[in-house]
């Protein structure tokens, strides 16, 4: 470990920013604050971006490590224990004075504050509730902050904690509790999921005070996140989803976020070092499949199953469940429930509202549905219009198939610009087979179970 | 023959053009409303200058949320403030649409109308464009303590993103140029905001900032250097979220 004597804020910002890059998750939404006059900022239900950096991910808060001088030794991060990095803590005089300054300027729309296990997670957590108690008490900051709970770190912390912040995550880190055994020998799944527990029962409790007495202080209420590497062990999407699905239905999280694994280390424990890049797409169709349980009512078990565990490369989740199921096609606008509109490739949940409420007025026709934002390309395979189809059109697989992969699908730029040969990459994960096992009997042992 | 209204293009010269539309011939075949300086002259129609009152906007406001309710007034508002040249005619059609219809407050849901589709669409924009100044909005720390941004927005944004810095730095004073309207916000501490047009500003004043000015200005950009993971690098990606119109302000894209 390097000890550096006198450092500025500008150092100690750019080692800790730079530290805490690979968290994903910098999003502000989720909750709604008016400032109540006295100090500085308020909160927007659906978030704002404030910049994008040069990866084009948003920047909407300052978000760094409170420390990176950590004593664990996961083995997929860059500050783990045994590397050798510049190392640096903030004081939470400094966090506060940075995110003040910043927030008056309009860059950022709160904090984002990680951090490292200094000593141990209960010091640790305790410096974190020093800063924020400052910020929020003595800075009188009612702007956004999202802050990790640091696993093993005293319950009574993490409690007072979520009464100070917007949003709480615990890292899951990777889907399976082997991975996670075998990456990261300092955390175990039981370790991660006892705070997550503790602070989905503190929501729901404070849900109840809250309709009993109006102004109580508030928990967290943005809700919870948590986040998972992808690509770093073996697990199939199928596997990942499930363990996603079964973080919603009986965690109530509001999020689950994916970060496409990026080598940072040696060791022979981590996939052997591509020429390819972080795993895009992968991550892309997760990101879309995730939506599809959250919004459009879909389940993980109709998306993916043990016989078909990865996504298709070349459609979206969406799309492939709707070649697979055409009995159900193509649905009449004009009378459809909404919750069947919902399962038509090329309506969102938006334009599905949307058409609810106007076809009441009017019958709704394809120019109409142009209008209301439906993408007509995708929907014109799955859709009538007072009993008639936009073009004369065959319901069969192979045909629709045929012509959706005629219509480029819009991927974000970057991904979309992957040659052929770099989206086949993730179909054929190159492991050590050797250096991982996968016990097939408990592969997945379900969540709840490890909690009792 | 049809008539003409002509009316600057501003909340109450809208208002009260469409005051004198309503009162008169309450008809589309029959009415008309030209924006000043975006006349294209028709043949067979009388040309009638407006004359801009802040009651008959006031009563056009009224009516509009007695009949539409008030999240249809915001659609119309926001509409008004776009740059679009038959802004008025859409909104005019959207009112009479909303006189055949059974339950008039339902009006926005009519996509299927081309009126209403046109004000929901103009609508949809200039949110969308507020939205993303409320993020992408700068302000610098003058050498007096005032905060200072400017923008050049394509729609007039300023009212809509007013409320918003008001009630995020209430103890601020700060004020927002807006280049494309030569329009100001200007918010005093602990009081209302207000807008101002017609003014000329002194430029020199405004470039003094103060010295805590250019030390945060260094903290910020080092720190969107350092936030971004190179194996994933995508200006594309960059680009489509944060299109190059929005960055001549924003202090980390400049050199």
């Amino acid at each position: 470990m390097r000890i550096t004597e006198t450092m500025t804020v500008q150092d100690k910002l750019n080692i800790l920013s730079d530290a805490a890059k690979y968290d994903v998750a910098c999003t502000s939404s989720g909750t709604s604050r008016h400032g109540d006059g006295t100090g500085m900022g308020n909160c927007e239900l659906t978030g704002i971006c404030h910049s994008f950096s040069a990866d084009g991910r948003c920047i909407s808060l300052l978000k760094i490590l409170f420390t990176n001088e950590c004593i664990f030794d996961c083995k997929y991060c860059i500050n783990r224990s045994s590397n050798d990095v510049p190392r640096a803590s903030f004081t939470p005089d400094e966090v506060c004075r940075l995110v003040m300054e910043f927030y008056r300027r309009n860059y950022i729309e709160g904090l984002f504050l990680s951090s490292g296990v200094m000593k141990s997670p209960t010091y640790t957590m305790e410096l974190i509730y020093a800063a924020l108690y400052k910020l929020r008490h003595e800075c009188n900051f009612q702007g956004y902050i999202h802050v990790k709970a640091i696993p093993g770190a005293s319950q009574d912390l993490i409690a007072k904690v979520g009464f100070l912040a917007d949003r709480m995550s615990v890292n899951l880190e990777l889907p399976t509790a082997e991975s996670l055994k075998l990456l990261a020998p300092h955390k175990t799944r039981k370790n991660i999921l006892t705070p997550m527990r503790l602070v989905q029962n503190a929501a729901i409790q404070n849900k109840q005070e809250i309709a009993l007495y109006r102004n109580a202080p508030r928990f967290v209420p943005a809700g919870q996140s948590t986040q998972m590497i992808i690509g770093a062990t073996p697990e199939s999407d199928y596997q990942i989803l499930n363990v996603a699905e079964s973080l919603y239905k009986k965690f109530d999280l509001k999020r689950v976020f994916y970060s496409a694994f990026i080598h940072v280390n040696e060791d022979a424990s981590l996939p052997a070092r591509r020429q390819e890049g972080p795993p895009l797409l992968r991550e892309h169709r997760l990101y879309q499949a995730d939506w599809l349980l959250r919004y459009y009512e879909f389940e993980a078990q109709e998306l993916l199953s043990e016989d078909n565990p990865n996504f298709n490369v070349l459609l979206d989740p969406k799309c492939n469940w709707a070649l697979k199921h055409l009995e159900y096609f193509p649905v009449e606008v004009n009378r459809a429930d909404y919750h069947m509109l919902l399962r038509v490739p090329g309506i969102g949940y938006k334009s599905a509202t949307r058409i609810v409420k106007a076809r009441r007025l009017g019958v709704l026709n394809f120019a109409d549905l142009k209008k209301i934002g439906v993408v007509l390309k995708r929907a014109l395979y799955f859709l009538t219009c007072s009993g008639k189809m936009m073009y004369s059109t065959r319901i069969e697989e192979d045909y629709i198939t045929r012509n959706l992969l005629n219509v480029k699908e819009k991927l974000p730029a970057g991904v979309a610009g992957m040659t052929y040969k770099q989206l086949s990459l993730f179909d054929d994960v190159n492991f050590r087979k050797e250096q991982f096992v996968v016990h097939e009997g408990n592969r997945e042992a379900p969540i709840e179970s490890l909690l009792g | 023959m049809k008539k003409m209204l002509i009316c600057n293009d501003n909340v109450t010269g809208i208002f009260s053009a469409i005051y004198e539309a309503w009162k008169t011939e309450r008809d589309e075949d029959n009415a008309g409303i030209v924006l000043r300086g975006n006349m294209e002259q028709e043949l067979f129609c009388e040309y009638i200058e407006v004359e801009e009152t802040e009651k008959k906007a006031l009563a056009v406001e009224h009516l509009i949320k007695k009949h539409l309710g008030s999240q249809a007034y915001l659609d119309i508002y926001q509409a008004v403030l776009a740059h679009d040249k038959d802004k008025v005619n859409a909104i005019f059609g959207t009112m009479l649409a909303a006189r055949k219809i059974a339950d008039s407050t339902k009006i926005m849901n009519h996509l299927s109308h081309r009126s209403v589709e046109k004000v929901f669409e103009l609508s949809r924009q200039v949110g969308g464009e507020a939205h993303q100044f409320k993020g992408f909005l700068r302000f610098k720390e003058l050498d007096n303590g005032v905060l200072f941004a400017q923008i050049e927005p394509k729609s007039q944004v300023l009212t809509c993103i007013a409320g918003h810095f008001s009630d995020r730095l209430p103890l601020e004073n700060f004020m927002i140029y807006d280049r494309t309207h030569n329009m100001f916000l200007v918010h005093q501490a602990k009081s209302q905001w207000v807008l101002v047009w017609g003014e000329q500003i002194n430029m020199e004043k405004l470039n003094k900032v103060s010295q805590a000015q250019k030390e945060y200005e260094c903290l910020w950009k080092a720190f969107c250097k350092s936030i971004s993971i190179k194996e994933r690098e995508n200006a594309r990606l960059q680009k489509q979220n944060l299109p190059l119109r929005y960055r001549q302000d924003i202090v980390e894209f400049q050199q």
